[in-house]
């Protein structure tokens, strides 16, 4: 891909799309413009996660969020995921609130084989019951590995010569998840859990790890 | 995401070729046999009137390329046969469902009888990890069809001991690189039950964790390989976990001494583990591999040990 096409690529992904992760309290969502989010999931791996939403003027409640996590092990820095995108509470009736979140997603995977960098979306909506000082929702969502760039080291041309490096498109995955979330809420901070299956796009075939879960801390500030 | 599809017209992760090798059916230049309504990557060292030796390689899905170190046995006087078995390393895929445990067992038999050259000829196996397994499986069908066999660290010829074998050899931290980098590319590719090339690559990224220094297994490098054969390898185990498979009705039929190999490193693999395995077959040659992992046959250190014990252990039947 030649540079002067890669980055608005990057740009219109950045800015148009968001899954799990981040869980709100829509009950307290007038109550600050700024939240502050770290979380540990099971997000196919073991992932540590912190993420920022700023809570925008418009007719609907409207959050613009970003979040960096990255996996567990002895090289932190060599897999990592960034989701950028916005979420929405469209629908509301008395308690019962529905959201939506849309987000871009770019994630990193590196291993003694080869390092893929991938651009994808992740689109999810939820539907539950808020209260002052708790919540829960189900959600449900699907997460699109869009294009996927493969580099292969030496040692993975050493068994296959011939691999093509490069970008594969169109897609080269995809996972539906469904799950619960729920948390408390307290003056400016809510605790919250994220749970639920995992499952390929086949509708079939489950990732190694078939469940998703997360527990995440929000700070509101105003 | 038009930039996307005008520079990458035509690069398919599920297109044969991109991500890994073609296999026999779509290369013509690769060393075939067809038998048993399929298409086999094989070949052969060795006079094909010497002892034959046929090397049984592990996974299921694996492939021979990192059992080439039994060349070597070549030049003592064996005819050596390798071959990738059904849909594994470069040879034809096939869907989930027309694989099955009988097959294995038949390809094994069509293969010697593709090779043999006398009836009179001596036939001897050496399997590694499900190899071994194989081999033991084919011993436990035809108890009088072979003259030798050489085990390398088979998880158990009962389904229980399988199991607990490949979940302690699996026994990784939560947090350890190497899981989580097996972990991760779940939701950089999918592909469907069928989908050779995709679930390929894939199960052949895993190999990457050999090397990790908390992998139990105790390879610390990793193996050379051709092409993973992720479907053989699913299906395989789905058969175990369906229908538990014992492979030792018939053993006490092999009065023949067994070699039975094992290694140091291997942390999954305990003593008594080779003891309670091994004692299925009447009469055994029990052998630690010192200084070596699961794969003593790949590495230097292993092999050194391993082959003149092997070599002896052949030469004396």
């Amino acid at each position: 891909m030649k540079k002067n096409q890669f980055i608005p690529a990057l740009l219109f992904l950045l800015s148009s799309n968001i899954g799990f992760g981040q869980a709100i309290n829509w009950n307290r969502i007038n109550e600050q413009k700024h939240i502050v989010n770290i979380n540990i999931a099971a997000d196919y791996a073991l992932n540590y996660a912190t993420g920022y939403a700023y809570k925008i003027k418009s007719k609907r409640p409207t959050l613009l969020n970003a979040e960096y996590s990255f996996s567990s092990g002895g090289n932190l820095a060599d897999d990592f995921k960034i989701k950028t995108g916005t979420q929405i509470r469209w629908w509301q009736s008395g308690n019962f609130q529905v959201a939506s979140k849309l987000k871009a997603v770019f994630r990193r995977f590196h291993n003694d084989y080869a390092r893929l960098l991938n651009f994808g979306s992740d689109l999810s909506s939820s539907a539950g019951y808020y209260k002052h000082h708790w919540f829960a929702a189900a959600e449900i969502g699907f997460d699109k590995a869009i294009v996927t760039h493969f580099r292969h080291s030496d040692l993975y041309k050493a068994n296959f010569p011939g691999v093509r490096d490069g970008w594969y498109e169109p897609s080269t995955g995809g996972n539906f998840y469904y799950g619960l979330q729920g948390g408390w809420s307290g003056k400016n901070k809510d605790v919250y859990i994220n749970f639920g299956k995992l499952i390929q796009q086949d509708f079939s075939t489950a990732p190694m790890i078939p469940f998703y879960a997360e527990v995440g801390f929000n700070l509101r500030l105003k | 995401m038009s930039v996307f599809v005008s520079c990458t017209k035509g690069r398919l992760i599920s297109g044969e070729g991109n991500l890994v090798p073609l296999t026999v059916e779509k290369n013509g230049s690769l060393p075939a046999i067809s038998i048993n309504g399929s298409m086999f990557h094989a070949e052969t060292f060795g006079n094909p009137a010497d002892k034959m030796l046929v090397i049984l390689h592990g996974g299921p899905g694996s492939d021979y390329r990192y059992l080439l170190n039994c060349k070597e046995f070549a030049n003592q006087g064996y005819y050596v046969v390798f071959y990738d078995q059904r849909g594994s390393g470069l040879s034809k895929r096939h869907d989930k469902k027309e694989y099955s445990i009988q097959l294995m067992i038949d390809d094994l038999q069509a293969v010697i009888a593709h090779y043999r050259t006398s009836p009179s000829q001596k036939i001897f196996l050496l399997g590694h990890s499900w190899g071994a397994i194989l081999a033991t499986a084919y011993i436990n069908q035809y108890p009088s069809a072979i003259r030798g066999v050489v085990l390398g660290e088979p998880g158990g010829f009962k389904w229980q001991d399988i199991k607990d074998y490949v979940n302690r050899a699996r026994n990784f931290r939560f947090t350890s690189e190497a899981l989580n980098d097996a972990l991760y590319p779940d939701q950089f590719i999918t592909g469907k039950e069928n989908e050779h090339a995709v679930l390929d690559y894939k199960l052949g990224l895993l190999g990457a964790t050999d090397a990790a220094k908390d992998n139990p297994t105790g390879n610390g490098a990793v193996l050379p390989f051709w092409r993973a054969g992720a479907v053989v390898n699913k299906a395989l185990f789905d058969i175990g976990e369906r229908e538990e498979p014992d492979w030792t009705t018939n053993l006490n039929q092999f009065a023949t001494k067994v070699l039975f190999a094992y290694s140091e490193s291997n942390k999954a693999y305990s003593q008594a583990h080779a003891q309670r395995v091994s004692a299925a077959f009447p009469n055994v040659q029990l052998e630690r591999i010192d200084g070596a992992g699961h794969d003593f046959i790949s590495f230097p250190a292993g092999w050194t040990h391993f082959f003149p014990v092997a070599l002896t252990y052949l030469n004396s039947l």
